[in-house]
C-alpha cells in the first residue's frame, strides 16, 4: 500500500441488509487504505452506484426487495469493469454457479474472517490492475 | 408443535422399548452419542470463537448455530433414552428451559418484566443493562470483571420503575402531554414537562414496591455504631453512558435518609422529563418508548477528594495524555463546574508520570450535611493552595483509567473519589466519543505502515481483536507469572489457563501454539485482552523487555510504540463489542457454553442441575458411558463378540471394546497385544504407563523403581483373565478412548478424543482414591492437581477428587498429554504411601514432572 497521497484509492461499495456486516467491513477496508461506502438496502446502493460507479462491489445475496443477483446484473450493465464479490450465509453450489455466471469475481460464505475477505479483495485488486495495464 | 410432541413420542418410545433394546442397537446409539457430543462441542467452540472479533458474522449465523445446537442436544436426549430409560422427562424440561430462553432472546424479547425489583450492584454486569440501566450495569462490570472498587448498593430495576409508572397510567399521560411537540416549541415543552413532573411526584408508589425499596435502603444505610449513612440516588437509563452520554441530563439526588428514598426515586424519574433531557433525546433521535429508567442507590461516601478524568484527553490527542480534574470533597460540583479544580495531565503508561499540574486556590468544597442533602463548606486555609492529589494517588488514577479504557476499548470519562480512608472508588464511567473523518484516518494509517518496523505479520489466529502496546514478558515457567509486570505483553510457547492469573495486568497475549477456541482464549476474551495464538516460531523474534505494538485486528506485530494504531482503534466509529449481535451472541452463549456439571459424583449431577446445553451434553455423555459399562459388567455374554482382552507385561486386566465398524488388527481375535492396539489415545496411554519401566534402570528422586513394582503388585493381585470384565474397560475407536480403571481403591477415568481436527480434540481426566487418611488423600489430590496444572490442564479439585481438562491442542501434543496421564496413573499408586508432609506435595509433583520429561521429549523426536 502506498502512502503517496496522490494515488487514487480504490472505491468499494458494500451492500448487506444486516447492519453488523457493513459496520464491521467499513472500518476494516478504510484501515486497509480503501474508500468504502456501505448500504443496507439495495435500492439506495443502486442509486448511488448509478450516480458514480465503484471499482469494487461486495454484496449479500438474500435481501428484501432487489436481491443480490439482480443488483449484480445492474452493476455489470452500468459498469462492466467493476469487480464483484458475493458474500452469503446460504452458500450452495447453485448460488455460487449463478453468481459466477453473472460475472462475480469470487464467492465468500458467511461467517468469514476479516483476513479472508481482505485477501479476496486483494486478489481482485491485482486482477483489475492487470486488466488496466493489459 | 414440534418439540413437545416430539418429546412425548420419545418418552413413549423410551418407556416401551428401552428394556428390550438389543445390545447392538444400544451400541450403535452410543456411537451416535459420541458423534453428537463432538458436534455440540465443536459448534459451541465455533460460536465462542466468533466473539473474538476476527470473524464477520450476522444474525442469521447466530440463528443457524442455535438451531443446529438445539437440534443436536434434542437428539442426544432421544439417543440416551434408547440406551437407558431413566429421567428423560427432566432432561427435556431442562432442554426446553434453555431453548425457550434462546428463542426469546432471538425474538428480541429480553425478559425485563420478570427481573426482580431490587438488584444488588455487585451482581451486575454489562448484560444487565436492560434491567439496571447502562450506567449501573457498566459500574457493576467495572467492579466484577475489571476488579476496581465501586460503591456498594443496589438498583431499583427498570421493571420496578415501570411498575410504578404503569400503575399510575403515567406513560400514557407523558405521551399525551408531549404529543406533537417539536424542538421549536420551547414554551410548550416546558409546560408539558412541568405537568408531567408534578404528576409523577404526586403519584403513589405501589405499596409492596415502596416497602421493598425502604427496606433495602435501611439495611444499606445501617452502620454498626453511629447514625445511618446518607444515600445517593442516581439515574441509570437504558442508553445513558452508551453511544450518547446523556452526561448531566438526568438527576442525582444526594444524601437522603432511607425514609425519603422512595421520594428521591420519584425525583429521579421525574428528572427524565425535564425540558433539557427531552430536548437532548429529541436531538439524538431517541423515541420516547426507548427510554427506560432504573435508579441506583448507594451510600454517600465520605469523600476526601474527588473528580473526573479522561483516559485520553480529547483536546490534545496527538500527544496522548490522561487528564484529571479534582477538588476536595464530593464529586458532584467538580463535574457540575461549581468549584475551583486542580488539573493534571499524566502519561498514559506506567508509572503514569505527571506531565503538568495546574494548582489553583480551592476555597470551598461540597460535603454531606448531617441534616441531609449536600452543602458547601469552606476549605481550611492550609489546604487551599496545595495540590489535592498526591503522586501516589495520581498513579492509582492513571492505572484505573487505563484498565477501564483497555476493557471497553474506548477512551473513558471516569468519575471517582478517594474516601476518608484513602480508598479509590469508581463512581461512574462512560465512553468519550470523538470521531475523525474516515479519509483522514485512512491516510494516517498509511503512514504507519510505511514508518513502523514489522516484526512479523499474518502469523497465527486472532483470539481477541484489539491493539496492545507494552514490553514483552516471556513466560516459560510458572514463576514467570508471579511478578507479571503491569502493562506487559505475555509471550509464551503454549496457551495455558494458568495465564488467567496475569490477565488483569497483561495488555496482550501472544503464543506459539494453541487454538482460538481453547480455554485460555475464552478467558482472554472475557478480559477483552488482545490475543494472537498459534504464531509459530515467529515468537522467537521477541526479546524480553522489548516494547512492541500488537495489532490483533490486522494480525501484525510492530517493533516499538505505534500510538497511531491505538488512536485509530479508540476512534473507531463502532466498537465491535458494543454491537447488538456481539451482545446477543454473548448472552446466548451464557446459556449454552458454561459447564457447571463437572463432578459426576456431586449430588447436583442430575438433569435438574443442567443449566446449559453444555451441562446436558456432559450429563448425557457420562450417563451413556456408565450405562455401557454397567451393561458390560452385567451381561458379559452379549459383549463376548465385542470385548477383547489386552495382553501385556503389566497384567492390567483391561477389556477393550472397539467402536469402529471395522476394527483393525484382526477382528476375530479375542486377545490383543499392546502393539496391536490401534486406538491412538489408548496406545499413547499404554506407552506412557509402560515406558515408565525404564526408570528402574537409574535411581531417580521419586524412586520410580518401587513405583512400578507397586503398580505391578496391585495389578497382579487379581490374576489377569479372571478379573470380571468391565472393571477395567476401554471403549475405543481410532481417535477416541474412554478408559475406566479401578486399580485397588483408585478410580481413574480418562476420556480422550484426539484427531486431526484441532477443534475436536479434548481430554478429560478424573482421579479419585481411598486407602489413606483424608489429609493424605487431599494432599495426593493436590499433588496430582499440581502436576496437571503444570502440564496446562484446567484443573478442578474437591476434597480428594481431581479433574483436569485440556482441549484443542494439536494431535501430537494431545497424545503427549495422554502419555503423561499414563505415567501419572502409575504414579498415583505410590502417592498413597508418600506425602507425609505438606511440603512433599510440591516436591513430589516437581520430581515426577522432571522424571517423565525425557520420555515425553523422546517421543517428540521420534514422531
Amino acid at each position: 500500500m502506498s502512502p503517496d497521497d496522490k494515488t487514487p484509492r480504490l472505491r468499494i461499495l458494500v451492500l448487506d441488509d444486516e447492519p453488523i456486516v457493513v459496520k464491521r467491513l467499513k472500518p476494516a477496508f478504510e484501515k486497509a487504505g480503501y474508500e468504502a461506502e456501505t448500504f443496507t438496502d439495495s435500492e439506495s446502493a443502486l442509486a448511488r452506484f448509478m450516480e458514480k460507479p465503484f471499482d469494487i462491489v461486495i454484496t449479500d445475496l438474500k435481501m428484501e426487495g432487489m436481491d443480490g443477483m439482480a443488483f449484480l446484473e445492474q452493476v455489470k450493465t452500468r459498469s462492466p469493469g467493476t469487480g464483484c464479490i458475493v458474500i452469503t450465509g446460504f452458500a450452495t453450489l447453485d448460488t455460487a454457479k449463478e453468481s459466477f455466471h453473472k460475472g462475480a469475481f469470487d464467492f465468500v460464505a458467511k461467517p468469514f474472517k476479516l483476513a479472508n475477505i481482505m485477501e479476496v479483495v486483494g486478489r481482485l485488486e491485482s486482477a483489475l490492475a492487470e486488466r488496466h495495464d493489459g | 408443535m414440534g418439540a413437545l410432541s416430539g418429546i412425548r413420542e420419545v418418552l413413549r418410545l423410551g418407556r416401551r422399548k428401552a428394556p428390550s433394546t438389543p445390545f447392538a442397537a444400544r451400541f450403535k446409539t452410543f456411537k451416535s452419542i459420541l458423534e453428537r457430543n463432538n458436534r455440540v462441542l465443536t459448534l459451541m467452540a465455533d460460536m465462542g470463537d466468533k466473539l473474538g472479533g476476527d470473524y464477520v458474522f450476522d444474525r442469521r449465523y447466530i440463528e443457524d448455530a442455535c438451531e443446529q445446537l438445539s437440534d443436536q442436544v434434542f437428539k442426544l436426549i432421544s439417543d440416551l433414552s434408547i440406551i437407558t430409560p431413566a429421567d428423560q422427562a427432566e432432561l427435556f424440561a431442562a432442554f426446553e428451559n434453555i431453548r425457550h430462553f434462546i428463542g426469546e432472546e432471538l425474538a428480541g424479547r429480553r425478559r425485563t418484566p420478570d427481573a426482580p425489583w431490587i438488584l444488588p450492584l455487585d451482581a451486575l454486569g454489562v448484560d444487565s443493562d436492560e434491567a439496571a440501566g447502562k450506567k449501573m450495569a457498566v459500574l457493576g462490570e467495572i467492579g466484577k470483571v475489571i476488579g476496581l472498587t465501586i460503591p456498594n448498593g443496589f438498583v431499583i430495576s427498570t421493571a420496578a420503575c415501570e411498575a410504578f409508572m404503569l400503575k399510575n397510567d403515567l406513560p400514557q399521560y407523558v405521551r399525551q402531554r408531549f404529543e406533537g411537540l417539536t424542538r421549536q416549541d420551547i414554551g410548550a415543552v416546558e409546560e408539558a414537562s412541568r405537568d408531567v413532573r408534578e404528576r409523577i411526584m404526586a403519584a403513589p408508589f405501589p405499596r409492596a414496591l415502596a416497602r421493598e425499596i425502604e427496606h433495602a435502603a435501611e439495611s444499606l444505610a445501617k452502620r454498626p455504631n453511629g447514625p445511618p449513612v446518607g444515600l445517593a440516588l442516581r439515574s441509570s437509563a437504558w442508553e445513558e453512558d452508551g453511544e450518547s452520554s446523556f452526561a448531566g441530563q438526568y438527576a442525582s439526588i444526594l444524601n437522603v435518609t432511607p425514609a425519603k428514598a422512595v421520594r428521591a426515586v420519584k425525583e429521579v424519574l421525574a428528572g427524565v422529563h425535564s425540558p433539557e433531557a427531552w430536548l437532548y433525546r429529541r436531538h439524538r433521535g431517541f423515541q420516547e418508548h426507548e427510554t427506560a429508567m432504573a435508579v441506583g442507590c448507594q451510600p454517600m461516601i465520605d469523600s476526601a477528594v474527588s473528580g473526573a478524568m479522561y483516559s485520553y484527553a480529547p483536546f490534545a490527542p496527538e500527544d496522548e495524555a490522561i487528564f484529571v480534574s479534582a477538588a476536595w470533597g464530593l464529586c458532584a460540583p467538580v463535574v457540575g463546574g461549581q468549584v475551583e479544580v486542580d488539573a493534571f495531565t499524566l502519561e498514559r503508561r506506567p508509572p503514569f508520570e505527571c506531565r503538568t499540574a495546574e494548582i489553583c486556590r480551592k476555597t470551598r468544597k461540597m460535603v454531606s450535611s448531617p441534616d441531609g442533602g449536600p452543602v458547601f463548606a469552606p476549605v481550611p486555609e492550609k489546604e487551599q493552595d496545595i495540590p489535592c492529589l498526591t503522586e501516589a494517588q495520581l498513579r492509582q488514577l492513571g492505572e484505573a483509567a487505563m484498565r477501564i479504557e483497555r476493557y471497553f476499548k474506548r477512551p473513558q470519562d471516569v468519575e471517582w473519589t478517594f474516601d476518608a480512608a484513602g480508598r479509590l472508588i469508581i463512581l461512574q464511567s462512560r465512553p468519550i466519543i470523538f470521531r475523525e473523518e474516515p479519509l483522514a484516518r485512512a491516510r494516517q494509517f498509511d503512514h504507519i505502515a510505511a514508518k513502523a518496523e514489522t516484526i512479523f505479520s499474518g502469523k497465527g489466529a486472532v483470539a481477541q481483536r484489539g491493539v496492545a502496546i507494552g514490553p514483552v514478558h516471556l513466560v516459560a515457567r510458572p514463576e514467570d507469572l508471579l511478578d507479571f509486570p503491569d502493562g506487559a505483553i505475555l509471550a509464551a510457547r503454549y496457551t495455558s489457563p494458568r495465564f488467567t492469573q496475569a490477565m488483569d495486568r497483561a495488555h496482550g497475549i501472544l503464543t506459539e501454539a494453541g487454538s482460538p477456541a481453547g480455554h485460555m482464549a475464552a478467558v482472554a476474551r472475557e478480559f477483552r485482552l488482545p490475543t494472537i495464538v498459534d504464531c509459530g516460531p515467529a515468537l522467537g523474534l521477541l526479546k524480553e523487555g522489548e516494547v512492541i505494538t500488537v495489532d490483533a485486528t490486522q494480525n501484525v506485530v510492530y517493533r516499538g510504540v505505534v500510538k497511531e494504531l491505538r488512536r485509530y482503534e479508540l476512534t473507531e466509529e463502532a466498537v465491535y463489542e458494543d454491537s447488538y449481535e456481539y451482545r446477543l451472541l454473548r448472552r446466548l452463549l451464557g446459556k449454552i457454553a458454561p459447564l457447571r456439571l463437572v463432578d459426576p459424583n456431586s449430588p447436583n449431577f442430575r438433569p435438574s442441575g443442567c443449566r446449559t446445553y453444555h451441562d446436558i451434553t456432559r450429563y448425557i455423555h457420562e450417563r451413556a458411558v456408565r450405562a455401557l459399562i454397567r451393561l458390560s459388567e452385567n451381561r458379559q455374554g452379549l459383549l463376548g463378540a465385542a470385548a477383547r482382552k489386552l495382553q501385556s507385561d503389566l497384567p492390567l486386566g483391561l477389556s477393550i471394546i472397539d467402536l469402529d465398524d471395522a476394527p483393525c488388527a484382526g477382528d476375530k481375535k479375542t486377545v490383543l497385544t499392546v502393539s496391536e492396539v490401534c486406538s491412538e489415545p489408548l496406545a499413547a496411554f499404554l506407552d506412557g504407563l509402560i515406558s515408565s519401566n525404564m526408570w528402574e534402570d537409574e535411581p531417580v528422586p521419586v524412586d520410580m523403581g518401587s513405583f512400578m513394582a507397586s503398580v505391578t503388585r496391585t495389578f497382579g493381585a487379581t490374576p489377569a483373565g479372571t478379573e470380571k470384565l468391565g472393571r477395567n474397560l476401554a471403549l475405543v475407536s481410532k481417535e477416541y478412548m474412554n478408559l475406566n480403571l479401578r486399580l485397588g481403591y483408585h478410580f481413574t477415568l480418562i476420556d480422550a478424543y484426539v484427531g486431526e481436527n484441532i477443534n475436536d480434540n479434548a481430554l478429560y481426566f478424573r482421579f479419585m482414591g481411598g486407602v489413606t487418611d483424608f489429609m493424605r488423600r487431599t494432599r495426593r489430590a493436590r499433588c496430582i492437581g499440581r502436576i496437571l496444572e503444570r502440564s496446562d490442564f484446567r484443573v478442578e479439585m474437591q476434597g480428594d477428587l481431581v479433574a483436569g481438562r485440556i482441549k484443542k491442542f494439536h494431535k501430537a501434543r494431545m497424545l503427549e498429554k495422554v502419555r503423561l496421564l499414563g505415567a501419572l496413573t502409575g504414579f498415583t499408586r505410590q502417592l498413597d504411601v508418600k506425602l507425609r508432609r505438606e511440603a512433599d506435595v510440591e516436591r513430589d509433583a516437581e520430581a515426577f514432572l522432571a522424571s517423565i520429561k525425557n520420555i515425553l521429549e523422546e517421543r517428540d523426536v521420534t514422531r
